[in-house]
């Protein structure tokens, strides 16, 4: 069904290095890999594979040194960092390992904070926005709570309506289940799996546990910076697989 | 991203440090503070001064006797240069009048009854009480009758009337100066201190009668007033003193004469480079106490930029542009220099307050005044303190990249 979809995100031959005192330190080597509108796709990888790296450039936090990056059919490399900041604030949202909450601030308040930088919702509907991102997620009687007073769990649902709150095109989740207990984790979860299944939102999702990579239909394996393997309808493969194993 | 956004952003992050932002602005409440009390005690001082020295009309001239290289004539005695041959020759010039001579006599006590207090005893003639702005409150002043016979009659400051008399009515009782009985003839309305002298412990007795009991030949004071121009009458007391005391003075040096004449017209200058000296000594003061304590605004907000370095990238990983966080830490500086001037002129004003409550105790009309330009200017320094420090920590935050931000630990 999403193979239908016109892709989102597109990257052709995208190379990736760090430069200290002069060295150089690559990170991503030729990464062409497309992303349809609709997808819920996993990123797995050891730790300094390059997948958090990829991640940031998919989601304009950070640029390639070389190659090309589409989206939305658009090249991003020619864009000013006001527009970047601005595809940031309309188009993508992120969902942090370390949830990146404000402390000593209301659910609410958190929910809303990118509509502050968003550059075409008025003020007056922040609010209603910010209750309806915080009913998808569940926690609508904690919106008056400060977020040190929630869970873990209800700390990255909060999070999470952040990240719908301004109805971005990809949502990326950066290891969300990372600083969780595996029942808080299958929650969280299960809201993304949610948000994708109920209203085909597209989700890129950054994770080294294979349990949490397979609620995604397609998962990428990075290795050393390299797209390893690439494997669509994951579920069911992966359902035959175990099956075969047994 | 609106303005008012900014700022409620930069207020609560204010209200979410409040301790720390309370230890912050301290530095430049007391800069604030300071300058406020300092300006306020200065104002207070002027209008004390000024007070002091109203008391010679805008047309009065005062002559005392001097001495050669400018030392300072003193008003207890000492100096014999003005005589009253010089007297008679200043009221004979058309561009004066209301010429009073004056002699202080030197006696200690004035007893009434049992009643014993310690006067300043001045000779003099009618006109110095319309030159000094010295008002009777019961019976009359001292008359051309009273000169012409060397009466032994006194007039009463207001003090020395209490002292003696308390609610008794003075006005034809008999007061002894040293060995001689006078009668009085009139009390005056208290008129405070002149020239930081208590005006009020004064008696007046006729100049004739001072003079037959002193024996003195010269006169300690002349206080005269100007017909018409001012200026021009100073110039023709000065070139006839300095005629008949046959100073060569063409260049109207004051160091080579041998009077005084001191004018309302000299005391506003002294009084203006007086408060000039103050006020650029406080705004000294001030400029260094607010760079320190905006010093102390940067370092705090460097501090700030680093601790929420997660929080600038969180807001930029959700769309906001460098402009947005460099006014969000921008506003948090001016607010809080802002905040601290506020509470630095509060402050500032209760301790003018308050010194003005002390120093009235031993300094009579001593009031509380308070200088408006120098508290806006306060104010107006402190915000630009606030700007001038904040960009830089602001600028930090600005550029920092969001991904290396939200790695930050």
């Amino acid at each position: 069904m999403a193979k239908q979809n016109p892709p989102l995100i597109e990257t052709v031959d995208l190379c990736k290095s760090y430069f200290n005192d002069g060295m150089e330190t690559p990170v991503l080597f030729d990464i062409d890999l497309t992303i349809r509108e609709g997808e819920f796709i996993s990123i797995m990888g050891p730790s300094g594979s390059g997948k958090s790296t990829l991640m940031h450039i998919l989601g304009f936090l950070d640029t390639p040194t070389s190659g090309s990056y589409l989206f939305r059919g658009q090249k991003t490399r020619v864009l000013h960092d006001d527009e970047l900041a601005r595809i940031r604030a309309t188009r993508v949202s992120f969902v942090f390992q370390a949830f990146n909450l404000l402390p000593r601030t209301t659910v609410l308040d958190n929910v809303i904070l990118p509509l502050l930088y968003h550059p075409t919702i008025p003020a007056s509907e922040r609010t209603e926005r910010g209750m309806k991102a915080i009913e998808q997620v569940g926690l609508t009687e904690r919106a008056t709570y400060f977020t040190n007073q929630l869970s873990g769990g209800q700390q990255q649902r909060t999070a999470i309506a952040r990240s719908l709150v301004t109805e971005p095109d990809v949502i990326f989740a950066d290891e969300p289940t990372g600083n969780l207990d595996s029942a808080s984790g299958i929650q969280v979860m299960e809201v993304l799996q949610n948000l994708h299944s109920k209203q085909g939102r597209t989700i890129v999702l950054v994770t080294h546990e294979k349990t949490t990579a397979e609620y995604a239909e397609r998962v990428i394996h990075i290795l050393d910076g390299r797209i390893a393997t690439d494997t669509r309808d994951f579920k069911r493969n992966h359902a035959k697989n175990v099956k075969h194993l047994k | 991203m609106f303005i008012t956004d900014t700022f409620a952003t930069a207020r609560r992050a204010i209200g979410v440090n409040r301790k720390r932002s309370m230890l912050t602005m301290l530095g430049v409440i007391i800069g604030v503070s300071s300058v406020v009390l300092m300006t306020a005690v200065g104002a207070s001082m002027e209008v004390l001064i000024l007070s002091q020295i109203s008391s010679i009309g805008a047309q009065s001239m005062v002559v005392f006797p001097g001495q050669k290289e400018g030392v300072e004539s003193t008003l207890a005695a000492g100096f014999d240069s003005l005589t009253f041959d010089d007297v008679e020759a200043l009221e004979r010039l058309t561009t004066i009048t209301s010429v009073a001579p004056a002699i202080f006599v030197d006696i200690p006590t004035a007893v009434y009854g049992r009643e014993k207090t310690q006067p300043r005893v001045i000779a003099t003639t009618p006109p110095y009480f319309q030159n000094r702005e010295m008002p009777v409150a019961v019976g009359r002043v001292l008359e051309e009758r009273d000169i012409m016979r060397a009466r032994h009659v006194v007039v009463l400051g207001s003090d020395i009337a209490d002292d003696l008399f308390g609610l008794e009515d003075p006005v034809g009782k008999q007061v002894r100066l040293g060995d001689l009985q006078y009668t009085v003839v009139g009390v005056l309305e208290p008129v405070g201190t002149q020239f930081f002298q208590n005006a009020d412990e004064f008696v007046f007795i006729p100049l004739t009668t001072g003079r037959a009991v002193t024996g003195q030949k010269h006169v300690n004071v002349i206080t005269l007033q100007a017909v018409g121009d001012f200026d021009l009458a100073q110039a023709d007391v000065e070139s006839l003193l300095r005629q008949r005391h046959g100073i060569v003075n063409p260049e109207g040096d004051t160091d080579e004469d041998d009077f005084i004449v001191r004018t309302s017209q000299q005391a506003n200058d002294i009084l203006g480079a007086v408060s000039l000296g103050l006020t650029l000594f406080i705004t000294t003061i001030a400029g260094i106490s607010l760079v320190v304590g905006g010093i102390g605004i940067m370092n705090i907000m460097l501090v700030a930029v680093t601790e929420r370095t997660r929080e600038i990238g969180l807001r930029k990983a959700v769309g906001a542009r460098g402009r947005d966080i460099l006014l969000q830490f921008l506003f948090e500086a001016i607010l809080l220099t802002l905040f601290a001037g506020i509470a630095g002129v509060v402050f500032g004003v209760g301790l003018a307050g308050l010194a003005a409550l002390i120093v009235d105790k031993y300094l009579e009309s001593y009031d509380f005044a308070l200088s408006v330009p120098a508290i806006g200017l306060a104010l107006a320094m402190a915000i630009l303190t606030g700007l001038v420090f904040g960009i830089y920590p602001a600028r930090q935050a600005s550029k920092l990249s969001p991904m290396n931000a939200l790695r930050y630990e």
